[in-house]
């Protein structure tokens, strides 16, 4: 077992290098095969890692190996170890597996780019990165993974690094992710001050014994890790500008894996944050309010890829609240379905775009329907999914999460109910989406493509700046990729719309299936929460609102943007107020701006102008070379250079030695 | 004669060439006055070593002769290398050491 | 073989001199040659270097018998990834300045190799008065090479080097006086003696006389680091200096002061540095804070990495003054860290001022990676591992560092920690504008040539080796490093014993 994970690991490094060291000697295709060949034979390991987990005894499905010691000094524990246990073997499932099939979609999406080498060491650097973050085995090696999927997401964020727009993004991405990289570590702090020790097992044995304040503080400094990484209010504003890398990384980083990193830590920490409830509730709440503000935005935005991101924001926003209430399995169970019908969602966004040569407003496209059936079925999988409607993954996963949340009672309720609203908002916003690409008249790249023609864009332009594009590097290549007419991309569609459709067949309710909660039970076994579980009535009850909210979310999107196409701009004029709000993210980017950013920038002139000129320069140094100097002024005014005066000197001199001695006799 | 005299001439001799050596500008007369304190000198070390009946003060004494005449030759030779070349005789003037 | 300082020490001179007497062009190889050779044999010296063996390959002679100043030499703990580093760096600045298409004359070689001989016998001394002598020594080959070579104007040049020469001087003149203050008044009852370990065994100063004196001590090597508000001299320094110049300026002679502080200031004045923590842990915060909003606005390259070693040393002089061995630790691996980084980031600089018309101007940069992969990933790596991307060596040092103050002084490292978070703005910033966005009007993309490559890249790769196991730097120094902290009242020590 211990080859076979570490070769997990391996692979994808590997495959990144290659590609990278040999992009003159290797043949043009050749990094999509290695790329994806190494991200398969990393899921495939990763089955191979299962199989052997599985044939241990429950208690023992807890393995630690380590490569070698890394920084241990001092009392400090820094190894590279890793940890496999059913949790760790989860989420590499689901990484391995659907990053090899967006490996797949995009050696043909990204056909026409030039950098195509560049984008596929990228993307295998960057599923290793996300690799070493699930199967780190102590802190430290967390924090590297952890930072690691941030420069590998600032990377593909500004993979077209021409554009203004795309480096801006990618470098607020990092900074956000730095944040929480600084949150992550000092929370280590707090939690290693008492434990001791970096490794995650030992940290856990002690979680009892810690002084719940310090225990309380590292948890919600965690908190703020995970928030960063998962887009979690108030640090969310990298995800929707992410949208400006290459569709495929859209679908990678911010449908399947990386936003999901915050998930996973919560889970893995459960031994701590149960014993700091404070922090647990504050998780629970921020995961709350950010499901319902992200689906607000997404009510509103036009731009097809952010409507989406904005989806993600809300999503996650389930998965945290459910993994702070302590429903563990049902917080990952709605990861995986996630992972499915999001990456289905982006990759098909992905052809629409690429018939619209690169444009991605929702105010230009319309009637996409005939044009292209398979696109627009996976579509229609996927916001089934998504919204929640039986029997698609998505229905199983997200009520179970609702329910679990409203078993805790008291003031979970309010969650609950929140939840709901948010399940109604998912529905209108992501029906608004498709029925606004896919029906109503034919828009002419449409008419083209049903035609048999691609349209072709003469010049491309920046969808968010309007500015011509640089197509040396790359973007937006000449040739656009289509769903349609290319094998590869239909697989990895496919694929994943079964998986959107019969993902939720692994965990039934009220008896039916529990395949994720009795494979994850090992890891969770000592929580509290480990036998949450809501009476049947309640279940029946939750089921049956969140199938009529989804339905008459579905409902009210069509009337509002198929049956009375005047009427979504009424609403807007009616509630003006509230749609610059939402239009503006709820003006997150500007309270940044104003807090942050301004006044740093200003200190830093502040210093530059003034204080380094007047203070530094003038006052520090300044004022020692002056001493220096008229000292120097002094002596040098005794060197007259007249001979007699040196003379004279001399004789005074010798004057006043011979009258110290008369004196003294 | 008591040793008092001795000294007390070598001393006014002493005194009169270093308020020469202060006071002139022509360098001539500066080693000229320069002549006169080694002598000043001379005298009293040779004062002394007849008091103690021995020969070291006359040995210095000697030494400070020939020390004298080597500065003079150097002095002079100078002196004359500076009027051939018609730089002004002024030691006022020779303030290249100034700082 | 045994391992002879001595001869380490006299290497680069030895070659610089051989290289001005032969002159011409041939000169210049004898100087790379004696560096390489200097180079070489601290490679065996790390190699034969036992880890707990405290201080090894002594050389020791008595120099001035009269004030007691031996000529001892010695590596333990402390310095011995120093050394390395030195020779590291010199060699590679030295091989850049004869790649280079600059034709520099043999005399620049020459000074290049007597610094490089300096900086060694600061590192190397074990003898209070021969590490002051050493460590002003540093400065003299710099003030030529800067005052004859530098890039600015003649007048512009003489007058930075002069604030620089005189501003620094000043910091070692109290050095010098509290030195032998050091020798006079711990001399008790014995004879005069400047070896460190004479001093430190003998500890006979009074609490008052530790004060001032590791105040002294504090100023000389803050100027030298240079610390907040003490670094007056560095941006026109900067400015001024040539470029492999700065590259060993920035990389090397910054460590010898913090250096100085695990050497000199802790084991002998314990007291001082106990009483004066907070105001030293406040100096590191306040450079770490000030240097990183300088950097966050500056457009010019050489500033920005000039900027963001103030708040790299400053991580440092905070991890020193934790006065734990974590933070020390960290603090010793930081050193090696920050030299192997900032000295490619000064070659990536020329490389990319070449390409832009020889502005060094941020402004003036832009999309320089399209025809010049290789360059973009060196300088990402390089980048990535100045703002202590976790992964790197330099994040092991931080992590550690911060782990220290965080022990000591929970709020301070609380701060601190928004500069870890600045570092990676302006690291990022810097190499957006330059490498990515559009083309600037007057810039052109092209590859690095085979010759910058044997420079950049060993030196890449040593950034690389250390990411992947820093244990190699850390298990040789902690014996060093505990033991130099020993001195200190040890109850924190205690308690990390307590906490494994």
């Amino acid at each position: 077992m211990e080859t076979l994970a570490w070769l997990v690991l391996i692979l994808p490094l590997a495959g990144s290098l290659i590609s990278a060291l040999g992009f003159r000697a290797l043949p043009a295709r050749a990094p999509a095969v290695i790329g994806t060949a190494a991200i398969a034979g990393a899921f495939a390991c990763t089955i191979g890692v299962l199989v052997k987990l599985q044939d241990l005894d429950a208690e023992h499905r807890q393995v630690v190996f380590v490569a070698w010691d890394y920084a241990q000094t001092a009392g400090v524990d820094a190894k590279l170890s890793i940890l496999i246990d059913p949790l760790s073997v989860f989420m590499m499932l689901v990484v391995t597996g659907v990053s090899t099939l967006i490996h797949l979609y995009s050696a043909t999406y990204m056909k026409g780019d030039r950098g195509y080498a560049r984008f596929f060491s990228y993307l295998n650097f960057f599923v290793f990165s996300m690799l070493v973050l699930v199967m780190a085995g102590n802190f430290f090696l967390l924090v590297v993974g952890w930072a690691f999927v941030g420069a590998a997401s600032y990377l593909l964020i500004s993979y077209w690094y021409r554009r203004t727009t795309a480096t801006t993004a990618g470098l607020k991405a990092f900074v956000i992710n730095v944040v929480g990289d600084v949150g992550l570590v000092l929370g280590t702090y707090f939690i290693f001050r008492h434990s001791g020790t970096l490794d995650f097992l030992g940290t856990f044995e002690t979680a009892g014994s810690q002084p719940e304040g310090s225990l309380t503080a590292g948890c919600i400094l965690l908190l703020v890790g995970a928030f960063a990484k998962s887009a979690q209010i108030p640090l969310h504003t990298w995800l929707p500008d992410a949208m400006e890398g290459p569709t495929p990384v859209s679908a990678l980083i911010h449908a399947a894996t990386m936003v999901t990193a915050g998930v996973y830590l919560i889970a893995r920490m459960w031994p701590l944050f149960e014993q700091a409830p404070a922090a647990a509730d504050v998780g629970a709440i921020a995961g709350c309010v950010t499901l319902l503000v992200a689906g607000t935005i997404g009510l509103v935005v036009t731009d097809l890829k952010r409507v989406i991101a904005y989806s993600t924001m809300s999503q996650i926003g389930y998965m945290i609240m459910a993994v702070s209430a302590g429903a563990y399995a049902a917080g990952l169970f709605h990861l995986m379905t996630h992972a499915f019908f999001k990456a289905l969602l982006f990759m098909a966004a992905g052809s629409v775009i690429a018939a619209m040569a690169g444009e991605q407003s929702l105010d230009k496209m319309g009637g996409f329907r005939k044009a292209m059936p398979f696109t627009f079925g996976c579509f229609v999988i996927g916001g089934l999914a998504l919204a929640g409607i039986p029997p698609f993954s998505g229905f199983f996963s997200k009520d179970e999460i609702i329910t679990l949340v409203g078993e805790r009672g008291g003031w979970h309720y309010a969650l609950y109910t929140a939840a709901y609203v948010g399940s109604f908002l998912t529905a209108v916003y992501t029906w608004r989406m498709i029925f606004r690409a896919f029906w109503g008249k034919a828009v002419p790249e449409a008419e083209e493509l049903e035609h048999g023609h691609l349209h072709h864009a003469e010049e491309h332009r920046n969808p968010a700046t309007g500015e011509l594009e640089d197509t040396d590097v790359g973007f937006p290549g000449p040739e656009h990729h289509i769903a349609e007419r290319s094998a590869a991309m239909k697989v990895a569609m496919g694929l994943l719309a079964v998986g959107a459709i019969v993902g939720g067949l692994l965990q039934i309710p009220l008896g039916g299936t529990d395949v994720v909660d009795t494979f994850l039970e090992p890891t969770f076994e000592g929580s509290q929460y480990a036998h949450l579980h809501a009476s049947d009535g309640f279940t029946t009850l939750s089921l049956i609102i969140g199938t009529v909210l989804a339905v008459g979310g579905i409902a009210v999107a069509y009337y509002i943007w198929v049956l009375k196409p005047g009427l979504s701009a009424q609403i807007q004029a009616r509630f003006s107020g509230l749609h610059r709000l939402f239009a503006n993210k709820w003006y997150f980017d500007e309270l940044i701006e104003l807090v942050i950013v301004r006044p740093f920038s200003w200190f830093g002139r502040f210093g530059q102008q003034t204080f380094e000129r007047v203070v530094v320069d003038g006052t520090f140094v300044g004022g020692t070379t002056l001493v220096v100097r008229a000292g120097s002024a002094a002596v040098r005014a005794l060197q007259s250079g007249l001979l007699r005066a040196y003379a004279a000197l001399l004789v005074l001199g010798l004057v006043a030695v011979v009258f110290y001695f008369l004196l003294q006799s | 004669m008591a040793i008092g005299w001795y000294l007390a001439v070598s001393a006014i001799v002493f005194s009169i060439g270093a308020g020469g050596v202060l006071t002139r500008r022509n360098p001539l007369v500066t080693l000229l006055c320069l002549e006169l304190m080694l002598n000043a000198a001379n005298l009293a070390l040779i004062a002394f070593s007849r008091m103690h009946g021995n020969g070291d003060g006359q040995v210095f004494a000697i030494i400070v002769m020939v020390v004298a005449a080597c500065e003079v030759t150097v002095g002079l030779g100078v002196i004359v290398a500076m009027h051939r070349r018609g730089l002004i005789i002024d030691v006022d003037e020779l303030r290249e050491l100034h700082g | 073989m045994t391992i002879h300082l001595s001869i380490l020490l006299a290497l680069p001179l030895f070659g610089a001199v051989v290289g001005a007497i032969w002159g011409g062009r041939g000169g210049r190889w004898f100087a790379l040659g004696g560096s390489l050779l200097a180079l070489g044999y601290a490679i065996v010296a790390v190699a034969r270097f036992k880890s707990g063996d405290g201080l090894q390959f002594v050389t020791d002679e008595t120099w001035i018998a009269a004030l007691g100043v031996h000529w001892k030499l010695g590596i333990d703990g402390l310095n011995l990834f120093l050394v390395l580093l030195t020779t590291v760096l010199f060699s590679a600045c030295t091989l850049w300045a004869v790649l280079g298409k600059e034709d520099r004359p043999t005399l620049f070689y020459f000074w290049f190799g007597a610094a490089h001989s300096a900086v060694l016998g600061a590192l190397l001394a074990q003898d209070l008065l021969l590490f002051v002598l050493f460590f002003d020594l540093m400065l003299v080959p710099f003030f030529f090479l800067t005052g004859m070579y530098g890039t600015t104007t003649r007048a512009d040049r003489i007058r930075a080097i002069t604030k620089l020469f005189i501003y620094t001087l000043v910091g070692s003149l109290l050095m010098l006086a509290a030195a032998i203050a050091t020798a006079v008044l711990s001399k008790g009852d014995s004879s005069l003696s400047f070896v460190f370990s004479d001093l430190a065994a003998r500890g006979g100063l009074s609490s008052g006389s530790q004060d001032w004196i590791f105040l002294f001590f504090a100023a000389a090597f803050l100027v030298k680091m240079p610390a907040f508000p003490l670094h007056g001299w560095m941006p026109d320094g900067y400015m001024s200096m040539p470029l492999p110049v700065l590259a060993v300026f920035s990389g090397v002679l910054s460590k010898v002061a913090a250096y100085g502080f695990l050497r000199v200031a802790l084991p002998l004045f314990p007291e001082g540095a106990q009483r004066f923590q907070t105001l030293l842990l406040l100096i590191a915060l306040a450079s770490i804070l000030y240097g990183s909003a300088m950097a966050f606005t500056t457009t010019q390259t050489r500033l920005i990495l000039g900027y963001s070693s103030i708040a790299q040393l400053g991580f440092i002089v905070l991890g020193i003054f934790s006065l734990r061995a974590d933070g020390a630790q960290g603090a010793l691996l930081q050193t090696v860290n920050h030299g192997i980084v900032v000295a490619p980031a000064f070659f990536i600089v020329a490389l990319l001022a070449a390409r832009v018309g020889g502005s060094e101007d941020l402004r003036d940069m832009g999309g320089l990676a399209f025809r010049a992969p290789v360059l973009a990933v060196m300088f990402l790596i390089v980048a990535l591992a100045n703002l202590a991307m976790p992964g790197s060596s330099n994040f092991a040092g931080e992590f550690l560092i911060l782990l220290g103050v965080f022990q000591a002084k929970a709020a301070i490292a609380v701060v601190a920690f928004t500069g870890v978070a600045m570092a990676s703005v302006y690291t990022l910033r810097l190499f957006i504008r330059s490498m990515h966005n559009r083309v600037a009007s007057d810039a052109q993309s092209r590859e690095m040539t085979l010759a910058d490559g044997l420079v950049l890249v060993p030196l890449v790769l040593c950034i690389i080796a250390l990411a992947l196991y820093p244990q190699l730097a850390l298990d040789r120094s902690e014996p060093s490093v505990k033991a130099t902290l020993g001195a200190q009242a040890t109850p924190a020590l205690a308690a990390t014993e307590v906490g494994r």
